[in-house]
């Protein structure tokens, strides 16, 4: 077996494509749609706020004041303070499209993206381990 | 198997003892990979936990040289090592990528043998190391949507295995070594 040929290019490129097309329509989907943040703590919802684009706001959550979240004026939400180790909620930066998730896990807060209005039956309950 | 270009044989005969002392130190590879790559500074993109998976490095050469079942018992005791310094989330996720990435990696060499290479290989398992692990964190956390996360976890895949399947290539004489 050789370490490299030819048809690894392929391989790399036909999945990078592949990415690129699932991107692509996801954002076409969900990009533009209206959403709210629904933050949740050991699988109990506390908190949703609206992402309304132009109002800057800094909070928490009252069961957890260490995790502090930030909404930009451009509607975006993201972990800005927290005092877990690894700081992977923070890492994870802005989230403003519906699916996408941000969580601090050593303190047992999810932030979830979902869409404004729509609580469909298929959205399943989050259950977060303690 | 257990042929490069040179055409020499890697392992040669080694009996049941030699063969577990080598993978116990292939393991050991990987728990020291998987230290020194804690160590380095993350990935400058904006994509947080993605990794290259440096200890993979030690897999993919028990799996190429030593055996699937090597390669499967380091997969596993990963997982317990995991699952004793970073708790059971952290374990079943390393477990579950994994198992699902020697597995994948293993049909690719018996279904495609010389037609396809180390590279290419290493690619689909990350990929696939990926996709086990996503599948944990589907299960445990209800509600994430795939298609939001597949392109991360492609893209991250297929550098992450150039980067593993080239480490491979330098880090190899090292290994011999220990044979």
């Amino acid at each position: 077996m050789k370490f490299f040929k030819k048809s690894d290019i392929l391989i790399a490129a036909v999945l990078l494509i592949i990415s690129l097309g699932v991107y692509l329509v996801y954002n076409s989907i969900y990009g533009q749609s209206e959403t709210k943040a629904e933050i949740y703590y050991y699988s109990e919802l506390v908190q949703t706020v609206e992402l309304n684009a132009g109002e800057e706001e800094i909070f928490s959550v009252s069961q957890e004041p260490d995790v502090v979240f930030q909404i930009s004026d451009d509607g975006e939400i993201a972990f800005i303070e927290s005092d877990c180790p690894d700081k992977v909620c923070i890492k994870t930066g802005k989230l403003d499209t519906v699916g996408q998730y941000a969580a601090c896990l050593p303190n047992g807060v999810v932030l979830k993206i979902v869409p404004v209005g729509e609580r469909s039956e298929d959205d399943p309950d989050i259950v977060v381990g303690r | 198997m257990g042929v490069i270009e040179t055409g020499k044989p890697i392992i040669k005969n080694l009996n049941k003892t030699q063969k577990m002392v080598l993978a116990s130190l292939i393991f050991a590879t990987a728990l020291v990979l998987a230290v020194v790559e804690s160590m380095l500074p993350p990935p400058p993109i904006p994509v947080p936990g993605v990794k290259f998976g440096l200890s993979n490095i030690a897999v993919m050469y028990a799996l190429f040289f030593l055996g699937w079942k090597q390669a499967y018992a380091i997969a596993l005791l990963k997982g317990i090592f995991v699952f004793a310094t970073r708790g059971a989330i952290a374990g079943a996720l390393s477990l579950a990528g994994g198992v699902l990435s020697i597995t994948v990696m293993l049909l690719l060499m018996v279904l495609f043998r010389n037609k396809i290479s180390y590279t290419g290989i290493s690619i689909f398992g990350a990929v696939f190391h990926n996709v086990g692990q996503f599948t944990v964190i589907a299960l445990l956390y209800v509600g994430m949507n795939i298609w939001a996360f597949l392109p991360i976890l492609l893209v991250s895949g297929v550098v992450a295995g150039i980067v593993t399947s080239t480490l491979l290539r330098f880090v190899m004489p090292a290994f011999q070594r220990l044979v």
